[in-house]
């Protein structure tokens, strides 16, 4: 298949959507014709486990071949990588038994020390995981175009940017960070066409979500998501692996070396996996001098390791549901995702939860990698389905710490994103002339509890009466769910914007320095690649702009159109040098003269959209244009 | 900014759910940023910050106790009267009451009692859903346009399901604790 591929030089970069998961990886694109596919490797697999492998030569291993080393180089091969991205170096839980060797100098960031004598970052490996997959696609389709990546909806601000970081790094362009949950919803909801409120279970290898959506003619509105960044099959993994070390003879896994801790992970989960379709497994575990010893277990004894960890998800399940303002029966469905889902405790679990046997019909390991490039295509793509839109929310709280310590709530969890709020605080001290914002993340009602995402300080406040200063404090959250603060002292217009980049995140300039460094990007790959995005982006504002001048032409005033075609020419003729820098700036002067004619495009269809359209001209559109039958609403007795 | 200007709905308390729901996807249809992320610069902007305000709208709409807060600002304004009157004070009774409630709960929050917690949750719940029937029908009987007066009662209604509503956001908190 792959070598009868002809690839059209001329054809446009292809979007692609990528689940970077705790255990494995996955590319998926939507073709020309046809549904949402995973790209597949020479051996006809889609899953990439997430496995890398430092040599000593400094070569990097990727995936399969990766994971074969870890065994013999368990402290060099990383794996599940996506649980320390955006974690600090203090985090206890990052360390529970691993096998790596974490860098002493260590700073705020955690950081791997491996073969080759190099220290590495979570997002470095996550970089190196996301490079692989844009290889694999790039073989497939040719050019990559703009890509989605999915992050679990209970990430928060830091763990998001770091993952918004690593495909930077590794030479994507990211359009946008989406949900697990909601990418396997968007992949359920347009393949079963059906309307209504759903709930998505997702227990992955390292994290758990739960996310109540309600269904409508396209729409997936998110109503309320919860759950928990560290829990998921490696978990369960890990409470097997440490009774496959008491056999071992280690009876206290701090002891335990790093390659009996790599073979008794490595044999928890086969033993994991067997216990999925049989009832007893008996292994055979093969220690490092050669020799072997025999393992036992009954899926019930399993269960029994795995009870407490699979009762934590109804937790967050129950939340989600109160948040929503839900009881379970009110569910017209509950739909599987993850890799863990396929363990039949966790089954068990959710059906007794919820009350009905879930949806298992499409692969849970595929289906957040098929919602991806589903979204991917829907921003990016040449196929537009204008009637699909996804409404997400912020998974967690959003807030600053007040005096006392306790957390003055901003933005509470499940407000619907891109969102904006401002809040006013004052001075507690006479003369004070500096504040401290302190920026956390979390429910508790404890700023000390929660994660702290950012502290930042306003300096140069004129000295006056406690009280009296006003600051006002707004943050902005983007769809990636992703926190802006700026804070302003009211009474003297003194403003400062920060984005907000935890102590351990990246910098702009760590990017664009790791971007040089990285073997395959010189400088002139550099300023050769912001060339072809500038262009790329100019291409895009001129064919907006003509099909806008062409479609509302009515709207344009007459002294406005000189200004626009010769701003328009400008461009074009920038676009034929090798400048970005003059490039973007002519795309900048023709923002600005079509400002006017963009707002009032802008309020006309904020009042069509308002004037309502009739039941029957929706349910046509939305009939022909996705392929959904129309449906009608329950009929009132 | 007036919630029910920006989603195109009538001031009204006891507004249509189904109404408000379809507005606001509709709305976001043309507004979200997904919708024009091929978009030029300025028009990509101009619409996110309004896609915003819808956001921020339809999340005070959904609330009970915002819809109260933002109808009776939107009130004030077209009565010409100053949106919040500083000079008004609780009634002395319901913050004497008040603070035995969360005195209460304070006592039940130390002692980790969580049945007491939910019995106290219960008896607040029970006001405040009483409350809110009598804010409703006060609404309901407003004059077209309201004249200042009328606006007083209306605003010490509010006043005092914002107390309820604290007391209830307090439990929340240690609901949600306790869950995990």
């Amino acid at each position: 298949m792959a070598l009868m591929q002809i690839h059209d030089p001329a054809a446009s970069p292809r979007p692609v959507g990528i689940d970077l998961g705790t255990t494995h990886s996955l590319v998926a694109y939507v073709p020309l014709v046809g549904g949402a596919t995973c790209v597949l490797d020479c051996d006809n697999e889609a899953l990439v486990p997430s496995a890398v492998s430092y040599r000593a030569d400094g070569g990097v291993i990727v995936g399969k071949e990766a994971l074969k080393r870890l065994r013999d180089f368990p402290e060099d091969t990383i794996v599940s990588v996506k649980r320390f991205m955006g974690r600090g170096a203090g985090d206890a839980e990052t360390k529970r038994l691993g096998s790596y060797r974490f860098a002493a100098d260590a700073g705020p960031v955690v950081k791997f020390s491996v073969a080759g004598e190099r220290t590495v970052t979570p997002v470095e490996v996550s970089a190196e995981i996301l490079r692989e997959l844009k290889h694999q696609a790039e073989d497939e389709l040719g050019e990559v175009g703009g890509v989605v990546i999915t992050v679990p909806a209970y990430f928060d601000d830091a763990q998001r940017q770091a993952t918004k970081d690593a495909g930077r790094l590794a030479g994507l362009s990211v359009l946008r960070l989406l949900n697990e949950p909601t990418a396997a919803a968007l992949a359920y909801g347009l393949d079963s066409k059906q309307n209504g409120t759903f709930a998505v279970y997702d227990l992955g290898g390292g994290t758990f979500d739960v996310t109540v959506l309600v269904l409508d003619d396209g729409v997936f509105q998110v109503r309320s998501t919860g759950g928990d960044s560290q829990l998921g099959g490696d978990d369960m993994d890990r409470a097997l692996a440490e009774k496959v070390l008491q056999r071992m003879g280690v009876s206290d896994w701090r002891t335990a070396s790093a390659q009996q801790v790599s073979i008794a992970r490595t044999g928890a989960r086969s033993i994991k996996h067997a216990l999925t379709e049989r009832d007893s497994v008996a292994a055979d575990i093969e220690l490092p001098d050669g020799s072997t010893v025999d393992f036992s277990i009954t899926r019930a004894e399993f269960e029994s390791l795995i009870q407490a960890l699979v009762e934590r998800t109804g937790l967050a399940c129950r939340r989600a549901l109160r948040d929503a303002g839900l009881r379970p029966d009110q569910l017209d469905g509950v739909i599987l995702v993850g890799g863990a889902t396929r363990v039949p405790l966790v089954r068990k679990y959710v059906e007794e939860l919820f009350g009905r046997p879930p949806l298992t019909s499409i692969d849970p390991d595929q289906v957040v990698a098929i919602g991806a490039a589903i979204q991917a295509d829907l921003l990016a793509g040449q196929n537009a389905r204008e009637d699909v839109l996804l409404l997400d929310v912020l998974p967690l709280s959003l807030g600053v710490e007040a005096m006392g310590g306790v957390v003055e709530k901003i933005l509470p969890r499940n407000t619907a994103v891109p969102a904006a709020a401002a809040q006013v605080f004052t001075t507690y001290a006479d003369n004070q002339t500096g504040f401290t914002l302190h920026v956390v993340q979390g429910e508790r009602e404890l700023a000390a509890d929660n994660r702290s995402l950012a502290h930042f300080i306003l300096k140069g406040i004129p000295p006056m009466p406690a009280g009296l200063a006003r600051l006002e404090v707004r943050f902005d959250v983007d769809v990636d769910g992703i926190l802006k603060v700026s804070a302003r002292e009211q009474t003297t217009g003194i403003e400062q914007r920060i984005d907000v980049k935890p102590s351990y995140g990246l910098s702009d300039s760590d990017i664009e320095r790791m971007l040089l460094d990285a073997y395959d990007h010189a400088e002139a790959d550099v300023s050769a690649r912001a060339l072809r995005e500038q262009r790329t982006e100019a291409d895009r504002v001129l064919g907006a702009l003509q099909t806008a001048l062409v479609s509302d032409a009515p709207l344009v005033l007459p002294e406005e159109r000189p200004r626009i075609d010769a701003a328009m020419a400008a461009l074009v003729a920038a676009m034929s040098g090798d400048d970005h820098r003059l490039i973007a700036s002519r795309i900048e002067d023709l923002d600005h003269v079509s400002k006017p004619f963009a707002g009032r495009r802008m309020d006309r269809s904020i009042a069509q959209a308002l004037a309502g359209r009739s039941v029957v001209d929706l349910e046509r559109e939305t009939a022909t244009a996705k392929g959904i039958e129309p449906h009608l609403g329950p009929v009132k007795e | 900014m007036d919630p029910f200007l920006t989603l195109g709905l009538a001031r009204r308390y006891d507004l249509d759910e189904a109404e408000l729901e379809r507005r606001y996807r509709d709305l976001q249809r043309t507004l979200h940023p997904d919708r024009h992320i091929q978009a030029a610069p300025a028009e990509r902007r101009m619409k996110l910050q309004k896609a915003v305000e819808v956001n921020e709208a339809y999340r005070t709409l959904r609330d009970a106790q915002r819809r109260a807060e933002a109808l009776l600002a939107a009130l004030s304004g077209e009565a010409g009267v100053p949106v919040v009157d500083p000079s008004e004070k609780a009634d002395p009774e319901l913050l004497m009451e008040m603070m035995e409630l969360r005195e209460s709960l304070s006592e039940a929050k130390a002692s980790r009692d969580a049945a007491e917690v939910a019995k106290l949750s219960k008896r607040v719940t029970t006001d405040r859903d009483e409350a809110r029937g009598r804010l409703t029908r006060a609404f309901a009987a407003l004059p077209e346009p309201p004249p200042a007066e009328a606006l007083v009662p209306i605003r010490a209604m509010i006043s005092r399901l914002k107390y309820y509503q604290r007391f209830l956001d307090e439990v929340a908190v240690f609901e949600d604790e306790a869950l995990s």
